[in-house]
This record gives structure tokens, C-alpha cells and sequence, in this order.
């Protein structure tokens, strides 16, 4: 049971805060394909920056994982930038733009992988082996019965996670920029006229969604999995492009959504192990959550409602 | 300081291919409403465009208040206190009436000092006052979408007085309103005015300006032609200023001679999508030779049964026979190879497509037949052909010929362009929803005399319109439609304007 909760909470995190990024560039009218290419250039990023910071504070300092988290977020937001230019600046189709940077991401980062570990190690290798970050247990709350499996066995991502996702949502809906960027998916044309600029709104959009982004894509390379390598991009990104959908581009819907995923995630894995089948038909097993997901997408889509200007390219002239 | 709030001083504005304004120079004193009149096209928007801030003229200067100002853009407009309601409203739909009164100066208020947030029921509580004060009523928390179009363009009115504006351009304010919103707006406007607004009319209706306007300056082709007194005047003089002709307001109409019937609706009910009967048991029957109108405010179902008739909705039932065949369940292509014509109330949704060409336009409804195609291959000779021919005989104006791209074209010429493609298809039934809905005098006269030539030829005419005047003038026989039901169908001369108002009103049935 224990395991279930730690696993699914520790897969279902990752995912919230980049549906997030993803939910934030979407309302602002800017179609966002490219989470997946975000978080990994961000866990790249954070991950190289941790090799690099080992050497003068050894291998068990506990700023490490601060350290990477800061790094990931830049990273990601920094690599946003060419989805930004691309669709503000240079009014590009934005699905072709998100395409982009997710294929460039995997090219870069892989070659940019064994160019440094060749640097550094002489073998040329395609993986930062960066381990899992320390995890703490909450007192107190980890003896509830059943539940008490969420606060145990924590990753310090876990908790800066939650805080981000809280102040993203008064961000959004209760901050003078919040308001201008859900006028910016809804109709640009509106925050125009009021004398908004919709082209810095959407920038930043995109900039804080590429650092949200990339602190997921760290958390995946530093906990769940220990390593940076190209397996990072197995679909973290598009899955919670699916949860912001379903999420109806609401944050708090979103967060039900992806703990949903995670724990429909962990149940299946936890029952295969029980089960003892063969693993390639594990593998078949785990797409269970995900057929779930889309027969659930086929009843509710009716009711969801996109911001009504995404993937529009805002031209002033227009009316 | 001059007796002028605004002065423009022989503005000229270029845009490719055109001179938008040529040499324009014109005085506007605090406190009147000044209107510009001038058909479409003639350049009236573009002038206000410059004194919002839109564009920049290429030459002559703009004088606010005695001092010469340079406008790049709306912000700096709105710092020297000048609004501007537009065509389109900027609204975004899923926001509350409050938020979108404050987007772009949200009032911020900080939890604790430090966390800022945007002060939502402050404004709420800004906005009652001056809804109150200028008698614009609105609830700030209800969500825009929520609303018809009159209180949204009430919302755009008080998203200026928030701003503090007082020279308030108002552009085309009524194209979009009934005839008692527009009675309401004009009534706000005078009440604007006696508070000491400036307000700027941009307009292409005569009665409007005759109403509230006190002075009035007609444009055309760019050109300022006049600028006139507005109770010095009369609505025939202004109208032949701003053609360049004497125009006729009354369409002559010979006396009607009918024919058998042709088209039958019996016991027609027409749900919407919230499963509400908003036709509800209508019948009617139309003859050779009839136009017969039906009459009502916007919203009683006059569209739908239109609609219904023309295949584009199923109707919960009853039946609709053509020529005695009963084409209830036929598909549209079927309806209009029987011998149906439909020209829409949204023309630009569903009576072109805006992007494709005038000549690709005007064959949509016969593309796949000779001389169109050939064993299912287009001829484009006979595309052209055929486009050449109806730009030439119903006097559509565009900029490369067939080959126009429909979008760039005048609203009243892709108005033009459906008719003419509709009455080529020498149809039996013609239906005109809304058919000068938003055109200038000009276009308005050259439709309807084409309705009442269709009529003259034997054809059944079924005109729907908001328009009490268009349905009075024209009109053999109307049918009044209140609430979903005909309250009274009766031939045209045995009703006066009154009496069909009072149906409209469901006041008499």
C-alpha cells in the first residue's frame, strides 16, 4: 500500500507541473506542444549542472538538489525562448514551433550528453549518472492509516512542487497578470484595445511554462529515475498535455487528473508484480491507465471548453 | 484656446491602391454630437481610426483641446481622455462584465501589505455608481457571454467612462442593436451629451443623425462633401449628399398579380438546441407573384423557420411542400435543384466563403454542373465566363474582377454577389433573411429593387426582416411572428406600421 501512495505521488508530480507550464501557455492563446522538449532540455540542464557542481561540493552536499532544481527551471524556460520567438515574435504555426523544439531537444541534449561526459570522463557516453536526491518522512502525518504512505519517503521536489502549483493558481486567477493572460487566450483583440501588450503577456507565458517544465523533467531525472539519458523523453510531456485537457485547462481539475494517472499507475504496476507475469506483458498492462484516460476523454470532451483563441496568431490589423 | 476639442487639419491617408482621406479638415466642439455620414468604404472609420491612435496620418496635424498631438497608438488616445466604442466589440466572453471593465487598469489591493491581487469587488462596486449615474444598467457580475449584444456594447460604453473618457467615438453603434436597443442607445447618448461628453457618431443610418445629431459632416469616396446643421437640413438632402444622386426611398411597386401556390409550411414546429419550441405550429402558404414578410423583433423565430425551409434545420415536425412535393426530409443540394434560393442573415458565415474567390463564390451552388465541370472535372473558362457575366449585370464592384478574393470585398458587394448567385439559379422560391442588413442606401435600393423585380417575374418571395420599414414597403402580405407563433397574417395594405408593431410587441393578438 505504502509503495502505491510513494510511487504515485512521486509519478503524478512531475506530471501536475507541467500541465501547468502546459495550462499556462495554452490560456495565454499559445498552443504548447513542446513540454515534452522542455522538460527534458531542463533535466538536462539540471542534471549537467549537478555533475559540474559535484566537484567543488562533493557528492552528498545537500544543496545539490537546489542547485538542480534552479538549474532545470532555467533551462527549460531558457529553451522556451525558441518557442517563443518563433510563435510571438515571428507568428510561426504554433504546433509545427512545439514539433520543433521537442525533436530539437532530443537531437541536442543526447549529442550534448556524450560531448561533455567526453569532456569529463573521456568515454562518450549518453547518460549523467546523477542518482535519486535524498527523501525525507513526515512525522506524525506518515502513521495515518492508509494515507499516511503520501508523506513517507518524500522528495524535497515534492513539497517545492506543491508550493509552485499553489502560487501558480493566485498567479492566474487572482493577479492583475492572470487576468491578462486568460484575455490573451480568449480574445487578444480585448486586451489590445484596453492597451495590454498580448506579444510580452504570451512571452512570458511561454518562459514560465518552460521553467515549469523543466523543474519537472529534473524531478523525473532526479528521482524517479537517477539518470539523465534520452529515456527521459518517454511521454511525460504529451501525458500531461493529455491531463491539462482533461483538467479542462483548470489547475485544480489538473491536479485531480494527474493524481489519477499516478495512481491508476501505481495499482497496475504493483498488481503485475503481484501477479508475476512475464515483463512484456507488463508493459501491455501499464497502457491500461491511458485507454482509460481516452475513454474518459471521449464522454467528457463535450463539456471542456479550450480557451478560445489558442493556436490563433494575434495580428493587431485584424478585427 | 480654439472654440474646437478636436481639430483635424487636412488629413490625408493613404493605403495601397486608395486614398482613404483626401485632404480632410474638420472642427468638433465639446459637448455636441457630431456625426459622420457616408456609405461604406467612404472613409469615415479610417478618419476616427487616426484620432484613436490606429494609424497615423500620412499628412495634416490632429489638434485635441488647442494643442497639436502625435497618436501612435490607443494608449496614448485614452491618456488625453478619447474612447472608442468599436464595430466589433473587444470583449472576452468567459470574464465577468467587471473584469472586463478594468482589464488593462485593474485596481490592486495587497493582502497584508505585500501579496498584491486585483481588486475585483472595489471595481464591482465603481462600476454600480456609474451605471447608476449615466443610466447604463448592467450587473457587473454577470459573465459577458451571458448577455445580449445591447448590454455588451453597454459594457463597452462604460468601459470608456471608466477610463475617464470624454470624447466618445462611437462607430456603427447600431448595426448590430433592435429597433428598441437603438431607441435606448440614442437616449444614453443624449444623456452623455448633457453631462458634458463630446461624442463622436461614425453612421451610416439618416434617421439616427436626424435624431440626436447636432451637427453632421458627409464623406464620400474620401472626400469631405459637406458639413451640415443637422435640424438645417433634411434625411433627403443628406442621403443625396452621400451618394452623389437623388435617391429613392420608396421603392415603386406595381400591383401584384398571383399565381398558384408554391410554397406550403403546415404545422411547423422547430426545436433549438436547449430542446425549446421556439417555432411553434406555423402555417403559411406563399403564391407566385407574393412577397410575403414576415414581420418581428430579432429572436421570436423568424430565422429558424427560415432556416427550416432552406434544409439548414430539422424541424420537430410538420411539413414544408414545394410546388405540392413534400421536401421536408430532402437534403439541401435537393432543395435547391427543386427550385430554392437562400440568401442567409449571416452572409459572411454562411452566403460566401470569404477566402475563396468572387468567381468560386458566385458558382458554389452549381460548380458541379455544365458549364461548370465536365465528367467531374472543373472548367475554369466557365467559371469566369459566368462571373464576368453577373459582375457586369448586377453591378458588383471588386478590385480584380472575378478573381477578387472575396474578404476584400465591400459588405455591400458581397451582398450583391449572393443575390445575383441566387436569382441566377432562376429559383421559384426565393428566401431574403435580413437581405440589407448593415448596407448603405446605395446597396439597400439596388436589393430591394431587385426583390420586387423577382416578385414582378412570378416568383414566391419569402423576406424576413427586422427592418418594420423594408417589410412595410416591400410586403403583399406579412405574417407578424411573436414568440415562436404567427399572431396575424394579412395582406399587407390591411395593416398599418402601428398595428404590426403592436403584433411584434404580442401587445394585440
Amino acid at each position: 500500500m505504502d509503495t502505491i501512495m510513494i510511487d504515485g505521488l512521486s509519478f503524478a508530480l512531475p506530471l501536475f507541473i507541467m500541465a501547468i507550464g502546459g495550462i499556462y501557455s495554452e490560456r495565454s492563446g499559445i498552443v504548447m506542444l513542446a513540454l515534452e522538449g522542455l522538460q527534458g532540455f531542463g533535466a538536462f540542464v539540471g542534471a549537467m549542472t549537478v555533475i559540474l557542481s559535484r566537484f567543488y561540493l562533493g557528492n552528498s552536499s545537500p544543496y545539490l538538489i537546489y542547485i538542480a532544481m534552479v538549474a532545470g527551471m532555467i533551462g527549460g524556460s531558457l529553451f522556451s525562448i525558441i518557442h517563443a520567438l518563433l510563435c510571438v515574435k515571428f507568428k510561426a504555426r504554433q504546433v509545427i514551433s512545439g514539433v520543433v523544439v521537442n525533436t530539437l531537444a532530443v537531437a541536442l541534449t543526447t549529442f550534448l550528453t556524450s560531448v561533455i561526459n567526453g569532456i569529463i570522463t573521456g568515454e562518450a557516453s549518453n547518460k549523467f549518472q546523477i542518482g535519486v536526491s535524498s527523501r525525507f518522512t513526515v512525522p506524525v502525518l506518515s502513521e495515518i492509516p492508509i494515507f499516511g504512505g503520501l508523506f513517507k519517503n518524500m522528495y524535497p521536489f515534492e513539497i517545492v512542487i506543491l508550493v509552485i502549483a499553489l502560487y501558480c493558481w493566485y498567479l492566474l486567477y487572482k493577479t492583475k497578470f492572470g487576468l491578462r493572460l486568460r484575455a490573451c487566450g480568449e480574445n487578444p483583440h480585448s486586451l489590445d484595445a484596453a492597451g495590454g501588450d498580448v506579444g510580452k503577456t504570451q512571452f512570458i507565458a511561454i518562459m514560465i511554462c518552460g521553467a515549469l517544465s523543466g523543474l519537472g523533467g529534473i524531478f523525473i531525472a532526479y528521482s524517479v529515475s537517477g539518470i539523465f539519458s534520452p529515456t527521459i523523453y518517454m511521454g511525460y510531456g504529451y501525458l500531461s498535455i493529455a491531463a491539462l485537457i482533461f483538467g479542462n485547462w483548470k489547475i485544480p481539475r489538473t491536479f485531480a487528473v494527474c493524481l489519477f494517472f499516478g495512481f491508476a499507475r501505481s495499482v497496475v504496476y504493483q498488481l503485475l508484480l503481484k501477479l508475476g507475469m512475464p515483463s512484456n506483458y507488463t508493459d501491455l498492462f501499464l497502457i491500461l491507465p491511458y485507454v482509460l484516460t481516452l475513454l474518459l476523454l471521449i464522454f467528457f470532451s463535450k463539456h471542456n471548453h479550450p480557451p478560445r483563441a489558442v493556436g490563433e496568431i494575434f495580428d493587431k490589423s485584424k478585427r | 484656446m480654439s472654440e474646437y476639442i478636436v481639430e483635424m487639419r487636412h488629413i490625408t491617408k493613404r493605403f495601397p491602391g486608395i486614398v482613404a482621406n483626401d485632404d480632410i479638415s474638420i472642427g468638433i466642439k465639446k459637448g455636441e454630437i457630431f456625426a459622420f455620414l457616408g456609405e461604406n468604404g467612404a472613409g469615415k472609420s479610417t478618419l476616427m481610426s487616426m484620432l484613436f491612435g490606429m494609424y497615423e496620418p500620412d499628412e495634416g496635424e490632429i489638434l485635441v483641446r488647442g494643442e497639436k498631438v502625435k497618436l501612435s497608438s490607443s494608449n496614448e488616445a485614452a491618456a488625453l481622455n478619447i474612447g472608442m466604442v468599436h464595430q466589433h466589440f473587444k470583449l472576452v466572453d468567459n470574464y465577468t462584465i467587471a473584469e472586463n471593465i478594468i482589464l488593462g487598469i485593474e485596481p490592486i489591493k495587497k493582502i497584508g501589505g505585500f501579496i498584491p491581487y486585483v481588486d475585483c469587488k472595489g471595481a464591482q462596486e465603481k462600476i454600480r455608481e456609474l451605471s447608476k449615474a449615466y443610466g447604463l444598467e448592467v450587473d457587473p457580475c454577470q459573465i459577458v457571454e451571458t448577455v445580449n449584444v445591447s448590454i455588451q456594447q453597454r459594457v463597452e460604453i462604460l468601459k470608456m467612462l471608466y477610463r475617464e473618457a470624454e470624447i466618445l467615438i462611437f462607430d456603427e453603434p447600431t448595426a448590430v442593436l433592435t429597433p428598441q436597443e437603438i431607441q435606448y442607445l440614442l437616449d444614453i447618448m443624449e444623456e452623455l451629451r448633457n453631462k458634458g461628453k463630446t461624442i463622436i457618431l461614425i453612421t451610416h443610418k439618416l434617421e439616427e443623425i436626424k435624431r440626436i445629431a447636432d451637427r453632421c459632416a458627409i464623406l464620400r469616396r474620401g472626400k469631405l462633401v459637406k458639413v451640415l446643421n443637422v435640424n438645417e437640413t433634411t434625411t433627403q438632402e443628406m442621403a443625396n449628399l452621400m451618394v452623389g444622386r437623388e435617391v429613392v426611398f420608396e421603392q415603386e411597386k406595381s400591383p401584384a398579380n398571383f399565381g398558384e401556390v408554391l410554397l406550403e409550411v403546415e404545422d411547423l414546429t422547430v426545436r433549438n438546441e436547449d430542446k425549446f419550441d421556439v417555432v411553434k405550429n406555423v402555417n403559411f402558404s406563399i403564391r407566385r407573384g407574393e412577397i410575403f414578410a414576415i414581420a418581428g423583433v430579432s429572436g421570436n423565430g423568424q430565422i429558424e423557420i427560415a432556416d427550416a425551409i432552406a434544409g439548414l434545420i430539422k424541424p420537430q415536425k410538420g411539413a414544408i411542400k414545394l410546388k405540392g412535393k413534400d421536401i421536408t426530409d430532402e437534403s439541401i443540394r435537393r432543395r435547391t435543384e427543386d427550385g430554392m434560393s437562400y440568401i442567409p442573415e449571416d452572409r459572411q458565415r454562411l452566403g460566401v466563403i470569404l477566402d475563396f474567390s468572387l468567381e468560386d463564390n458566385l458558382a458554389i451552388k452549381r460548380y458541379y454542373r455544365e458549364p461548370f465541370s465536365q465528367k467531374g472535372i472543373l472548367k475554369r473558362e466557365g467559371f469566369q465566363k459566368f462571373a464576368e457575366e453577373l459582375i457586369d449585370r448586377y453591378d458588383i464592384r471588386s478590385g480584380q474582377g472575378a478573381k477578387t478574393t472575396t474578404r476584400s470585398m465591400s459588405g455591400g458587394n458581397q451582398q450583391k454577389a449572393i443575390v445575383a448567385r441566387e436569382i441566377s439559379l432562376e429559383s421559384d422560391l426565393m428566401i431574403f433573411v435580413q437581405p440589407t442588413r448593415g448596407l448603405d442606401i446605395g446597396a439597400i435600393e439596388n436589393i430591394q429593387k431587385h426583390i420586387l423585380r423577382e416578385r414582378d417575374k412570378g416568383k414566391a418571395v419569402l423576406l424576413i426582416s427586422l427592418e418594420l420599414d423594408e417589410v412595410m414597403s416591400l410586403a403583399d402580405t406579412i405574417g407578424v411572428i411573436y414568440n415562436g407563433e404567427l399572431q396575424k397574417i394579412s395582406p399587407a395594405e390591411e395593416l398599418t406600421t402601428n398595428q404590426v408593431g403592436e403584433y411584434m410587441m404580442g401587445v394585440k393578438s
